[in-house]
């Protein structure tokens, strides 16, 4: 798995990805972080940080998109395949891979909290409970994305996929409240990572949503590993 | 050593494998032969662990890739057509990467990769990037990965597709340098290639095995040499057609009149270029060329596929 994370996470930094998304998402969260609380002098860093899934959900199918479409577009999984690397460590070693660089990007808005520390206070329970809530949210998007890009056969589908999915988790809330069938209304709550996220923006640590990202997360980091190794039974080309 | 039992595979209403039962052993070179769409690939994928089949089992080292990967495909060294490169890397860091991925230990890792860069070629190119590569050393590197980690085991697709005839000379010289240490399996529809090569033929036609026979056995029973003889034609003929065991005398057009040109089919005892030789050598007429014409692999691979 070390093996795979390492090539993955450095091939982050040798094509323009890694640093067009950090670039971005460094870019974009500073322009929040004036608006929300530069030019409103406030330093709530909980509702700046609410702010920022946005851009978890519109940037995070840059990093996923080139995962597993790109190594079958190029011919590279037979080269793990027929390795003796399991494939559960390739599909962990590639999640883990993104995951770094969407850390590298979260510390980097860190700055933020050093600016409200400098200018006014900054809790650190509140900074936490923050941090902790909006990183399990982005890694949620990340697993989710990368799942959906094993159904897309080049990198510019699998970010289409990946945003599609995306959106469809942030409006689940909405589609929740617009159908009146409980079962489905009340599922489609559970499943909202909008809802799950809401405790930690008003600084509630909440295990429940705790719980949730977590086993959502390793859901769907499975199910990719499943649906790759249904694939050598199914499909022509392995995936 | 690799045993394939009855492997069949179908995608949904394609049966692209049935029961197709090999044997390949260490030491010795198999060819898989057969036309586009035959099957060859699919077979390879399946043998390599990136495919599973719809029925049947492979035996690497004894190994199932499916159940036992890390065992199996340890032993295993595959180059796909089309050659998986992660195209942002240089040749030195994949070949590491590669190297890494079949588990080697760290510190052999650099000089591994020097060596196999050195038989394969790529040390010129070893900080070049492999998106920069040409589709020839492009394969060189496909195959350079399949030899790293020194599986005992060899998959190779179409090793020498895409390659100038110096190149092609070179991997096949590799080829046969390998085939001491290694077993070897190798597809290709270049028929000169194979019988170069190969110890073992299995001819696939439409996913089902048509032939698996040694190459040497595949000459039926008789050899045929075509020579070019300086000297009196009809003194020459007359002679020839003495010889030992010989089944049938053609004599070919020459332009020189004081040449003659034949070819000659004897039985397969018999031992065709010692004969011819020794005869001239008495006649005192010189053999300007003698070459051993080999069974038709062409007409062979036909009728093996001839529905």
């Amino acid at each position: 798995m070390k093996t795979i994370y390492k090539r993955e996470f450095l091939s982050y930094f040798r094509t323009p990805i890694g640093y067009v998304f950090i670039g971005v998402f460094s870019a974009l969260s500073s322009v929040i972080f004036y608006l929300n609380n530069l030019s409103a002098l406030s330093g709530e860093i909980l509702i700046f940080l609410s702010q920022l899934t946005l851009l978890v959900m519109l940037l995070s199918p840059l990093l996923t998109m080139r995962l597993i479409s790109e190594d079958s577009q190029k011919h590279a999984e037979k080269l793990l395949l027929s390795s003796p690397v399991p494939l559960p460590s390739i599909v962990l070693g590639k999640y883990l891979a993104a995951a770094s660089v969407m850390l590298i990007a979260i510390a980097l808005t860190n700055v933020c909290t050093v600016i409200i520390m400098i200018y006014g206070t900054a809790f650190a329970g509140e900074w936490f409970v923050g941090y902790l809530g909006f990183t399990l949210q982005a890694l949620s998007f990340l697993a989710v994305d990368m799942f959906l890009t094993c159904f897309a056969r080049n990198q510019v589908s699998a970010a289409l996929l990946a945003f599609a999915g995306n959106l469809m988790l942030w409006i689940l809330d909405l589609l929740a409240d617009a159908i009146p069938v409980d079962f489905i209304s009340n599922t489609l709550g559970f499943m909202s990572l909008y809802d799950r996220y809401e405790p930690f923006i008003i600084g509630q640590l909440s295990f429940a949503s705790l719980t949730f990202f977590i086993t959502f997360i390793a859901l769907f980091v499975i199910a990719t590993m499943r649906l790759l190794d249904a694939r050598r039974f199914s499909q022509g080309g392995a995936a | 050593m690799i045993d394939v039992q009855g492997i069949s595979k179908r995608y949904g209403h394609v049966q692209a494998l049935r029961d197709v039962h090999l044997t390949a052993e260490k030491g010795r070179v198999l060819g898989l032969l057969g036309q586009n769409g035959a099957g060859k690939t699919t077979l390879l994928n399946i043998i390599t662990g990136c495919l599973a089949p719809t029925s049947g089992r492979v035996l690497i080292n004894g190994y199932d890739p499916l159940l036992t990967p890390s065992k199996a495909k340890q032993a295993l060294g595959y180059m796909p057509e089309h050659p998986p490169l992660y195209e942002e890397m240089t040749v030195e860091e994949y070949l590491r990467f590669a190297a890494e991925l079949k588990q080697m230990p760290r510190n052999a890792i650099p000089a591994h990769v020097t060596e196999i860069m050195e038989n394969t070629g790529l040390t010129e190119m070893r900080y070049r990037m492999l998106s920069h590569l040409s589709k020839g050393y492009r394969q060189r590197a496909g195959l350079a990965q399949a030899l790293c980690g020194n599986p005992e085991v060899l998959v190779l697709d179409e090793p020498t597709s895409g390659l100038d005839p110096k190149q092609i000379t070179e991997i096949r010289a590799l080829i046969l340098a390998l085939r001491k240490e290694h077993t070897i399996i190798f597809s290709s529809h270049i028929l000169p290639e194979v019988r170069q090569l190969c110890d073992h033929v299995v001819i696939l036609h439409r996913g089902a095995v048509k032939l698996d026979a040694d190459l040497d056995g595949l000459g039926g029973n008789s050899a045929t040499v075509h020579c070019r003889i300086q000297g009196d034609k009809r003194k020459l003929t007359a002679a020839l057609q003495h010889l030992d065991d010989l089944q049938s005398m053609q004599i070919l057009s020459s332009a020189e009149p004081s040449e003659l040109t034949v070819s000659l089919t004897f039985g397969k005892t018999a031992m065709p270029e010692k004969q011819v030789f020794t005869l001239c050598s008495a006649l005192g007429t010189p053999i300007l060329r003698m070459t051993r014409h080999e069974d038709d692999l062409e007409q062979i691979f036909l009728q093996a596929i001839a529905e």
